[in-house]
């Protein structure tokens, strides 16, 4: 076989020392075949078809771990955008359909799923707004149902008024699941250029290009980075820095290739994509901001993050395309504030504004994630935020999402536990000045001009 | 009733008595239930009991499932047919019989030894083993077996499958 013990050892550390794993393997399920014009009967369809596809992905996960020695810690399902399925039945209340996604997801055995969703960039269907008007009920009354909103892209521009709308539902679903710090928003994000075959939650869903049954993979691996640059030194220049990333990103995502032709193999169904995302949790060492003052800076936000953030993500990125022909997704470094400690901390010290979270989104893969703001804010503010992220990713190209908490009763410095991988946040403060004509005028921002490309 | 679902409202619609159902139609459970307490049955169009047919994945399966096994995978040096290989390694401290005990653990599974390395540092040990595990063995059982020797303040024993490392080392 010719393994040296260099690198048998190697890949026993990454599993047992750096928490290695591949976090998700998630199955997306079309639902087009569940539409039906009365919305009791397509509820139970979308019951009987996630039940009927989804069932076996938990043992076929496991058995995959148990055979390969790898952890897959999450298992996840991602449907079709449910406002196209919802459209049929022509209902202004779609709630049933998130207790039929929640039931199916607790008889599956998996703890979220994706496709509470609709696409509003450039405008909105009837069924398009009785799903977002249903957002706040649906993720209050559920436990696992993620919701997502497209609300812009290159190609189509920013949808402001539903912009403006997205705000002030982000503020029902935290007031509506006030007892639990405003939980309910962990669950509800929106982005620019939505990725449809993301296996990532809260973003999960399963878009209208999709097969009809699809398994896509997430790696992790934000300790085996840290602990490779560690290992470098501070002497190593950023070139050499590069390397290392790209060589490790290398080898952590042949696992995702490894596991992703497994599953798909055991379950019967196409190989989708491996997202190569270094995903932070609050555990100690997995952490993407550790490895980002690894590089160099004193702490996360301080100047010099954004470039260091684009070196790590352009590694990933590179070392990622040359392990897999199926790379796709999110794919890059994400930075969710509260479930990573480093972050956490550098938020805690000063050191992690909002304004430069914003900075730093604009060169990693997704965008502000798990930003906890006072529950006062006012709606406006949010819509300023969310279309400033948004903005970013439209004349970029490039995929921006907003998942932010507005914890009821919370002021600026309070900290707000939400336990699990949702970790621990500090409540950032949005500034004083706000954006209130801004939000009033609503309308569109156009496509910008690199999207001109016919 | 040629349709992709059979639902309770379609059940209603139908009545009392028997439904000729396709083989790939789902039943919903709650259409089940509905009809199980109306008197409704269903069966397929030779008469049979309905049961739910195996999960339809889609065109594109058929195809994806025939092209998986053709996929650029890094090749084993050693031609081992049916059999797995596995890598076994140990790391803890030094003390008489550990490599008896994880060998004799080896042995009696029928498994082989292909090869094997071990160094000390400090009174400390790792020890690395490449194992055949034969057809119809089980590589849970085997894995299970071996990890449970050892303890804190002993050694721990680790058992990955093969393809693991040829994925992470090899092109």
């Amino acid at each position: 076989m010719g393994f040296t013990d260099q690198e048998i050892l190697e890949t026993i550390r990454m599993f047992e020392l750096e928490t290695l794993d591949i976090r998700t393997t998630t199955l997306g399920i079309s639902l087009f075949d569940c539409a039906d014009p009365d919305i009791e009967s397509a509820c139970e369809k979308v019951y009987a078809k996630i039940v009927h596809h989804g069932r076996n992905l938990v043992a076929v996960a496991n058995s995959i771990s148990t055979d390969y020695g790898i952890k897959i810690v999450n298992k996840r399902i991602a449907t079709t955008p449910i406002a196209w399925i919802a459209a049929a039945c022509g209902e202004r209340d779609l709630v049933p359909f998130a207790r039929a996604m929640d039931a199916a997801a607790k008889v599956c055995g998996v703890d979220f799923i994706g496709g509470y969703s609709a696409y509003v960039y450039k405008g909105m269907t009837n069924a398009d707004r009785a799903l977002l008007e249903s957002i706040p009920r649906a993720l209050a009354e559920t436990n696992s149902v993620c919701a997502s909103v497209a609300l812009g892209t290159t190609r189509a521009g920013l949808n402001m008024d539903a912009i403006a709308r997205f705000s002030e539902l982000v503020l029902e679903t935290a007031a509506l699941t006030a007892d639990r710090g405003g939980l309910g928003c962990a669950k509800l994000v929106c982005f620019c250029n939505p990725v449809e075959d993301n296996p990532f939650v809260a973003g999960a869903h399963s878009g209208v290009g999709e097969p009809e049954t699809v398994v896509n993979v997430g790696v992790s691996g934000p300790g085996v980075v840290r602990s490779a640059i560690e290992r470098l030194g501070p002497e190593a220049d950023l070139l050499a820095v590069s390397e290392t990333i790209k060589r490790t990103a290398f080898k952590i995502t042949r696992m995702g290739e490894l596991v992703g032709r497994e599953a798909a193999r055991r379950l019967g169904t196409t190989f989708g994509i491996v997202d190569v995302s270094l995903a932070p949790t609050p555990a100690i060492g997995d952490s993407v901001s550790d490895i980002l003052e690894l590089i160099g800076v004193d702490r996360t936000g301080a100047p010099g993050t954004t470039a260091a953030l684009a070196l790590l993500t352009d590694a990933v990125k590179k070392g990622g395309a040359m392990a897999s022909s199926s790379v796709g997704g999110l794919s890059g470094a994400f930075i969710p504030v509260s479930e990573d400690a480093g972050m956490i901390e550098a938020v805690r010290v000063g050191a992690l504004s909002l304004a430069k979270l914003e900075a730093m989104t604009s060169v990693c893969s997704v965008g502000l994630d798990m930003v906890a703001v006072p529950g006062d804010t006012p709606a406006s503010t949010l819509t300023g935020i969310i279309a400033d992220e948004l903005a970013i990713g439209m004349v970029n190209a490039k995929t921006t999402a907003v998942r932010i908490i507005p914890v009821p009763g919370k002021r600026p410095g309070e900290t707000v536990e939400w336990g699990g991988l949702l970790g621990t946040a500090i409540v950032q403060d949005p500034g004083a000045f706000g954006c209130r004509v801004l939000h009033a005028r609503g309308g569109r921002i156009p496509a910008p001009l690199q999207s001109y490309k016919n | 009733m040629a349709k992709k679902f059979i639902t309770t409202e379609d059940v209603r619609r139908a009545g009392a008595g028997e439904l000729v159902v396709d083989a790939d139609t789902i039943v919903t459970p709650q259409a089940m239930e509905f009809a199980t307490q109306n008197g409704v049955r269903f069966k397929d169009a030779r008469g049979a009991a309905y049961s739910e047919p195996p999960p339809d994945r889609g065109p594109d399966a058929q195809r994806a499932l025939r092209s998986l096994p053709h996929l650029p995978e890094p090749a084993s040096d050693s031609d081992i047919g049916s059999t797995q290989m596995v890598v076994v390694t140990a790391v803890g401290r030094n003390r008489a019989g550990v490599l008896a005990e994880i060998t004799a653990a080896l042995s009696s599974a029928n498994c082989s030894v292909h090869d094997i390395s071990q160094k000390m540092v400090q009174g400390f040990f790792h020890l690395v083993l490449t194992v055949e595990v034969p057809p119809g063995s089980s590589f849970a059982g085997i894995k299970q077996t071996l990890e449970c020797l050892g303890g804190q303040d002993d050694y721990v024993c680790r058992v990955m499958h093969e393809r693991v490392f040829r994925f992470m080392h090899r092109l």
